[in-house]
């Protein structure tokens, strides 16, 4: 009982990690943009058949860690132009428009790549006994890859120019204007950010899970909890809300019904929405 | 301010309510009446998109290529055969508001159901109320069980029939403690419920079944609760959730295990075990029309496999990398072929000789032909359900080796009767 559920615990600890990678794109997308945007599974599910596809081309699925941000990256910044950028000023419009973005990547994936689902076999195929249970390696490496692009990610945010004016155009656009931030390009850059950080999600899962035109719908909601409790638009917090909730669950999964510890997530969240609507982690955030 | 109704205005709303309804009415009976001479419409009520669209495909272009042959053999009954589809979106809301447009709108007469045992559970109201009878392609066995009505068919197996054949033999051959993993919707409880029932009548223990939500992209929680003494485990999953189980059952070294998987058909729908990389290597499935055609090799599987254009190995699309989901999409091809015998035997005209076809159905025998290429075929007449040869089949080199054929003769001995459903009003 207790080697399952420390074994459960550490599983959430690191799935959270991934999930915080994901969680993280929405986030600064809704904390510079005010975008809800419910295309983000889907920017995920890019990340997977990209992966998917730089594998069957090169032969190497290393090669997906680095090409498939990058694309992530420019697919971000046009969609940014041509969706977002013309309804900047009508918060409520970025759901429909999100929408249908999410509806277009699905079809557009189902067409080129197919309805059936496909598996990318893991780079790293050991396993490791832990609490009794052979625990597949590329898990633990999968862990470390997200903490390394978490951390990167946040010395990017507080030590360069760009995410300074990152921050900056977040806390006060008209001032950041004044002081001569370009906050068009800001906009842009940050998109991109949030579409690359989805698809790298997307290369570190893929050997997880499956690669499928649908993958990114059942992987949202959660990122939205995630989101809510660590705080709309909070960085640190939604990194650290999506690990506590993937390692609760994991606890709680170990001696109850995986639907109650689903339950147990909404009643969490519903508990912060009602309590602390500013987030569980508002200290985090800077 | 509140609308006061005057004498006048009340005879005018009166009138124009009542030419309405008299409209409706008389559309009603013009459509039990008419269309005995002209085209007979048949919808189909199909998984275009969503989770099942890799099935749906193939669901969608074996009903048109059945239709074709069926219109160059004559029709039925002498009358052209139309097919009408609809999208259901593999949502069971919209696929219950898309069987009211098939029935009420594109006039169908008969329906070729959903694969999806939700859409499958929420239409077979709809198809009742509205006097069609519904052909199931999903395996829930409640719509031909506690749930099914006089309109409610199947050519195919269900997850009673599915049991009753399959589990006797994994229960002889791989182990007597078994563990089921299933997701948590109507299938996978109905396979779980089902084959629990008769592993514990066979004298066997089924030592946890564990349900897995749909959302689920790790399975660690869940395969850390098998008991360690499992013998067979029972893994219930379909597309990606499927192929995600197989992938981290593998990872985490259940090959390696002494833990015989046998799993239905669904669970390899339209994948081909080359396409997850061995994942599924050595599991057992249960299959109703078996992948390779050797396993059944005659000119009508034969035939039926060059019409809809797949390999005789994989089943594999040949002008595509498409696999085809053998054991379910053959329904939406010889259900066609049952409704037009059942329509020719009773005389069907219109609409108002519905219960006609009902009673051809109900025990109506098929022969292994052009249009039943699946093989002979009993629709039993009390629970409406399809008795059908069976087969069990093995991942061996990425391919689907056929282990035993279960014969429907030996199928009936663990199906009895549970529902009567012929002795219901029409």
């Amino acid at each position: 009982m207790l080697d399952t559920l420390l074994l459960l615990a550490l599983n959430g600890l690191i799935w959270g990690l991934i999930i915080a990678l994901i969680a993280l794109g929405l986030s600064i997308i809704f904390g510079l943009l005010d975008i809800i945007n419910i295309a983000h599974g889907d920017f995920f599910m890019v990340g997977t058949v990209l992966a998917w596809f730089t594998l069957n081309l090169t032969g190497n699925f290393w090669v997906a860690f680095l090409i498939v941000p990058l694309i992530g990256f420019i697919l971000g910044a046009l969609v940014q132009r041509i969706v977002i950028q013309p309804i900047r000023n009508v918060a409520a419009l970025s759901i429909v428009a999100t929408f249908g973005l999410s509806l277009i990547l699905q079809e557009v994936v189902r067409i080129t790549f197919g309805a059936t689902p496909r598996r990318i076999l893991p780079p790293i195929q050991d396993t490791v006994v832990l609490f009794g249970i052979n625990y597949d390696v590329y898990r633990i490496f999968a862990a470390f890859v997200a903490l390394v692009a978490l951390a990167g990610f946040f010395l990017f945010l507080h030590r360069t120019k760009l995410g300074t004016w990152m921050r900056a155009v977040r806390h006060d656009r008209d001032t950041a204007i004044a002081m001569g931030v370009p906050a068009q390009h800001v906009y842009i850059f940050t998109f991109g950010i949030g579409f690359a950080l989805a698809a790298l999600g997307g290369v570190v899962a893929a050997p997880i899970t499956t690669v499928e035109f649908r993958t990114g719908v059942d992987i949202l909601p959660f990122c939205f909890m995630a989101v809510i409790i660590g705080g709309l638009g909070n960085l640190p917090g939604t990194a650290a809300a999506a690990v506590l909730l993937a390692v609760l669950e994991g606890i709680i999964q170990s001696f109850a019904d995986p639907t109650v510890a689903r339950i147990s997530s909404l009643v969490l969240m519903s508990a912060v929405l009602l309590l602390r609507p500013q987030g569980l982690f508002k200290g985090l955030a800077k | 301010m509140a609308r006061k109704f005057s004498r006048r205005s009340f005879l005018h709303n009166a009138l124009a309510g009542g030419a309405a309804a008299g409209t409706a009415n008389l559309t009603i009976m013009r459509d039990l009446y008419a269309q005995s001479s002209g085209p007979i419409v048949i919808g189909h009520h199909c998984e275009l998109t969503g989770v099942f669209a890799s099935w749906g495909y193939w669901h969608d272009k074996s009903a048109k290529v059945a239709v074709d042959l069926i219109n160059k053999q004559g029709g039925i009954a002498g009358r052209k055969v139309e097919l009408a589809t609809e999208d259901t979106e593999s949502n069971p809301a919209t696929g219950a508001r898309k069987l009211r447009n098939l029935i009420q709108r594109s006039n169908a007469e008969f329906i070729i159901g959903s694969v999806h045992s939700g859409i499958m559970l929420s239409s077979l109201p709809i198809a009742t109320e509205l006097k069609t009878i519904y052909f199931s392609t999903g395996e829930s066995s409640d719509v031909t069980g506690s749930k099914g009505t006089r309109y409610s068919f199947r050519t195919g197996a269900d997850t009673y029939s599915i049991a009753a054949s399959g589990v006797p033999w994994a229960y002889e051959n791989l182990g007597k403690k078994w563990t089921m993993l299933f997701a948590d919707y109507a299938w996978g409880q109905s396979t779980a419920a089902e084959s629990k029932t008769i592993v514990e009548k066979l004298g066997g223990k089924v030592l946890a079944s564990i349900p897995v939500p749909l959302d689920t992209k790790d399975f660690v929680p869940y395969l850390a609760q098998i008991p360690a003494d499992t013998e067979v485990l029972l893994p219930a999953f379909i597309g990606p959730l499927a192929v995600a189980f197989y992938t981290q059952a593998r990872s985490m070294g259940f090959d390696k295990k002494n833990i015989k998987m046998f799993s239905q058909s669904p669970s390899i729908e339209a994948i081909s075990p080359d396409d997850i990389e061995g994942a599924a290597e050595g599991s057992y499935f249960f299959e109703t029309f078996p992948r390779m055609l050797k396993a059944k090799d005659d000119e009508f599987h034969r035939e039926h496999n060059k019409m809809v254009e797949v390999d005789d190995i994989h089943a594999r699309e040949t002008t595509s990398k498409r696999v085809m989901d053998k054991s379910h999409s053959w329904q939406c091809w010889e259900d066609l072929f049952a409704i037009k015998k059942a329509v020719e035997t009773s005389g069907y005209k219109a609409r108002k000789d519905v219960e006609g076809v009902i009673q051809a159905l109900e025990g109506m025998e098929m022969k292994n032909s052009i249009g039943h290429p699946q093989g002979d075929k009993l629709i039993r007449k009390e629970d409406h359900s399809g008795i059908i040869d069976c087969y069990i089949s093995r991942v061996e080199n990425g391919q689907l080796v056929v282990k035993k054929k279960i014969p429907k003769e030996e199928l009936v001995k663990f199906m009895p009767v549970r529902f009567n459903l012929s002795t219901m009003p029409a």
